[in-house]
């Protein structure tokens, strides 16, 4: 195909150009209970190709782009076709100029991984037998579930002599645990890992029986009004996701977000933890050929680096680092047995959590919440958090405990003060 | 004007029917879905313009599904020739097929009746204005740019005014051994943001834009930008509201969030084979004010989610959901539908050809009452106008209500007094605010300018809305 789209381009005339060519096979089991209520599976390649345009408007130099998809069954006169209509329509894109990533041919990489070794279908049936492996209750149990198993293998090139492919196996998919004892209740999760980590999602499943067994003790909300409010489990990665999209030069150049390096990125205000963060590194190259290599982003409230694509980090004059998956932050010195020693309400479970980077404003609707008087720690369900980083960040205390989710690795919980609760 | 139908699917058609008979010798049930679809972004911020083709819902492709005696299989794939058919069918029976040969200790395969299939021969095409490809990229863009700049020069406290379309012109084709279906379907969709800022806060007021139909739909986004502008400056000056309940007025952008989020997923009947949904217990019973009908369906409307049959072959309905406040049926796909005994509603749709089909919402709304919006207001003593639906979550299983919205107004004796609350989380029961529906207005309005996903993923085109509703709301 990568040929194809060469002759393509050369015939055309289009001498700046990108292309990402995806190849990518799947399984996916679906239950339903304990029944197996579908299989798939899908072999499908295509790529993306981007063409560039470079004029000049007046006396800005910009250079525009437009992006097609190119598949096997297009002709070559079609190929042609969508690559001219595309370069013609990138000369109405009046980016400001900069100029693509400059690379060269690299060995292909194959991602290391437990996972290489072993077939798709040996994939999803493994992981299936790790999702099942804790399923053995009456009251409580596994709703249903979905396993995708993945490999592909992407491949890119651009006019400026990238050349550089990786081939990656991955498995996600999402459970649901429905608990009929008492209250008839549910808790959604979902999962993705890069290895053989079947005992991580045994230990998953079985953590989500537990914490539905206790949602469905939950009767009421808890009443309106302020707490000091912890967040645990994926919320500890929303939550600061924050700092990471405002850290972002696609916010940062149009002036979306006013962080700069060595800013404090939590306010002078910050009277306890100070926040840590580091981008992980989860492919060998971006989607523009960038090696991809950890990078610290906020030491100590303090922010090291703007991070982004390569447009972007051309027009603030700053290496590009491409676009990060992943991200780490260490441990705090307080142990989650420290943090509830004080009254607290420690959310496990929102219906949906929201974290706006513009506003800053967080929250969502409660399914499952531990509220802790100061005498008995009590399951709530309903109401909501309405919270404001710009408040909370001054009281933020990261547990010392830590949890490896799919695209986070970090403190198992952040609690924060003063935080409203639209409750009952 | 009519969408014409795609030249590909024409010309791969017989070989298409040559794999239909060729997986009919190994399986007594097989359909082919075919896919040609382009679907293009455009957007343009003070520093950025986009054009790019939307590779999710993009490309040519196929799903194969066959029925092996006790249970459905899928393949998914986009290369095909007379000469790739033996492949296809090796890849079916060697990889697919044997899956589940190992499953858990205690897991057994589903076991499914042979869908009935009876005969359908069909062919149709939505219709349009003006198709965005004849019209241009060049004019797409410069109606774009003149809209972002009039948004940015309203106030020197603009950030940013954020404008973008899209579309989507697909064709369908549906082939099992009874049934021979052809659709081709163009809908556009946009959006205006408005980015006001306060030293770090940034606030934002948004309004969307759909049509079942194409470029037509860019004269509209430009009427709107003075009055989203103003909203995002108004919102510079927003206050948190003081958590309680109160009587509201959604606006339809709301309404129609309530509609589909906190009801409309609790009716989707796969999850009523899961026994997700609260919804199962209450059909026959009261759910929601008697002034309230709600529909759904490809047929009911004629909106973004507008199809003529949906990805399982079924023709697209119009089902009447909720019948003056009681529950009439939920919506469903083919095999929840075959698991439940009841008839497919047309709501089997993928994101899609590499994605399984699941029951969907298409077009979802409240019918119209006989109230004024004046009215409604007037009728408030202490309360507020809810405006600029956020985001909302489905939680069919217990019916609770995970909403946010922009803007609260504040109403003081029937009358708006011009102070605005945000952002605004509304919870509480999804029956408790049915019922307390006590004023409907005249007009319903329907706007599809997003997507649904199924959980987190699976996103399908979906529009939704309805009139004015008076309804006691929790607001945090």
């Amino acid at each position: 195909m990568v040929d194809r789209i060469l002759d393509a381009l050369k015939k055309c005339g289009i001498d700046t150009w990108q292309i990402v060519v995806t190849e990518e096979e799947s399984a996916e089991l679906f239950f339903i209970k304990k029944e197996l209520d579908m299989q798939r599976c899908q072999k499908v390649k295509t790529a993306d190709v981007a063409v560039f345009c470079e004029f000049t408007e007046g006396e800005n130099h910009c250079l525009g782009t437009a992006s097609v998809q190119v598949q096997e069954s297009l002709t070559d006169e079609e190929i042609c076709k969508l690559l001219q209509d595309a370069y013609y329509a990138a000369g109405f894109v009046k980016n400001k100029y900069y100029e693509l990533y400059k690379g060269t041919k690299e060995e292909f990489v194959e991602v290391a991984s437990t996972l290489t070794e072993k077939s798709l279908t040996e994939i999803v049936q493994g992981f299936a037998k790790a999702l099942f492996a804790e399923d053995h209750r009456e009251d409580v149990f596994l709703n249903s579930a979905e396993i995708f198993a993945y490999r592909y293998v992407n491949h890119i090139l651009n006019s400026r002599g990238v050349d550089v492919a990786y081939r990656k196996s991955r498995v996600q998919g999402e459970f649901v645990v429905q608990c009929i004892d008492g209250q008839d209740v549910e808790t959604y999760q979902n999962f993705a890992y890069d290895n053989w980590n079947t005992d991580a999602l045994r230990e998953k499943v079985r953590a989500a029986i537990e914490m539905t067994s206790a949602r469905a003790k939950a009767v009421s909300a808890p009443a309106a009004g302020e707490y000091r409010v912890i967040l645990s489990g994926s919320y500890v990665e929303d939550f600061l996701s924050y700092y990471i999209s405002r850290a972002s030069s696609s916010m940062i150049y149009p002036k979306y977000s006013t962080f700069s390096v060595g800013c404090d990125v939590q306010g002078s205000e910050t009277a306890k933890d100070r926040i840590n963060l580091t981008m992980k590194a989860s492919v060998p190259y971006s989607d523009e050929g960038i090696p991809m290599k950890d990078k610290e982003l906020v030491k100590d409230g303090k922010l090291e680096l703007i991070h982004g694509g390569n447009r972007f980090a051309q027009y603030l004059g700053i290496e590009p680092t491409g676009v990060f998956q992943r991200c780490y932050a260490p441990a705090g010195k307080i142990s989650l047995e420290e943090l509830k020693a004080e009254p607290y309400l420690e959310v496990v479970n929102f219906s949906d959590f929201q974290m706006d980077s513009f506003t800053g404003h967080f929250g969502g609707e409660i399914r499952l919440a531990f509220l802790y008087d100061g005498e008995k720690v009590t399951p709530v369900t309903g109401g909501s958090i309405n919270g404001n980083i710009f408040e909370a960040q001054k009281t933020l205390v990261f547990s010392k405990e830590m949890q490896v989710e799919k695209s986070f690795e970090g403190p198992k919980a952040v609690c924060m003060d003063k935080v409203s609760v639209a409750g009952a | 004007m009519k969408v014409k139908p795609s030249e590909y699917l024409r010309e791969i058609k017989p070989v298409l029917l040559k794999l239909r008979t060729r997986l009919l010798q190994e399986f007594p049930y097989v359909s082919l879905l075919a896919q040609d679809s382009t679907a293009k972004n455009y957007s343009v911020s003070k520093t950025s313009t986009m054009i790019r083709m939307d590779n999710r819902l993009s490309g040519r492709g196929f799903v194969a599904k066959v029925y092996d005696g006790a249970g459905y299989a899928e393949y998914s794939f986009n290369e095909l020739s007379e000469e790739k058919i033996e492949e296809v069918v090796a890849a079916i029976k060697s990889k697919l097929i044997p899956m589940s040969d190992k499953l858990p200790d205690g897991v057994k395969k589903s076991c499914y009746a042979m869908i009935e299939d009876e005969p359908v021969i069909f062919a149709d095409s939505t219709d349009y204005e003006i198709d965005p490809e004849e019209y241009g990229d060049e004019k797409i863009i410069a109606q774009l740019e003149e809209v972002s700049k009039a948004g940015r020069a309203y106030s020197d406290k603009i950030l940013d005014c954020r404008t973008h379309v899209s579309y989507q012109k697909y064709s369908k084709l549906f082939l099992s051994k009874n049934r021979d279906m052809e659709q081709n379907v163009l809908w556009m969709s946009g959006a205006l943001t408005v980015m006001a800022t306060r030293g770090e806060e940034v606030k934002d007021s948004y309004k969307g834009f759909s049509v079942l139909g194409g470029a037509e739909l860019l004269q509209e986004i430009g009427k709107n930008v003075s009055k989203v502008a103003q909203t995002a400056l108004d919102l510079l000056e927003s206050e948190p509201i003081t958590p309680g309940e109160y009587d509201c007025v959604c606006d339809p952008g709301v309404t129609g969030m309530i509609v589909h989020e906190a009801f409309g997923h609790g009716v989707e009947m796969d999850m009523f084979v899961k026994d997700r949904a609260q919804a199962k217990q209450f059909v026959g019973k009261q759910v929601a004010s008697p002034l309230i009908c709600m529909h759904d369906g490809a047929g009911a409307a004629r909106e973004v989610a507008s199809y003529f049959f949906d990805d399982e072959g079924v023709l697209a309905h119009d089902t009447l959901i909720i019948d003056h406040g009681i529950l009439k049926a939920g919506i469903s796909d083919a095999q929840s539908a075959m698991h439940l005994g009841t008839e497919p509603t047309g709501n089997g749709r993928r994101e899609s050809y590499q994605r399984k089909a699941y029951t969907r919402m298409t077009n979802t709304y409240f019918e119209a009452g006989s109230d004024k919006v004046e009215d409604m207001i007037a009728s408030i003593s202490d309360g507020f106008l809810l405006e600029e639906a956020m985001s909302g979550m489905e939680d069919p299983k217990n019916w609770g209500i995970q909403c946010m919205v922009s803007i609260a107004r504040e109403i003081k004796d029937g009358k708006l007094t011009g102070k605005i609350y945000s952002p605004i989380v509304l919870t509480g029961y999804v029956p408790d605010l049915l019922k307390s529906i006590s004023m409907v207005s005249d007009t319903s309005t329907l706007c599809g300018s997003g997507f649904c996903g199924k959980g987190y993923k699976e996103w399908v085109k979906v529009s939704d809305g309805g009139p004015y509703i008076k309804a006691k709301i929790r607001l945090g």
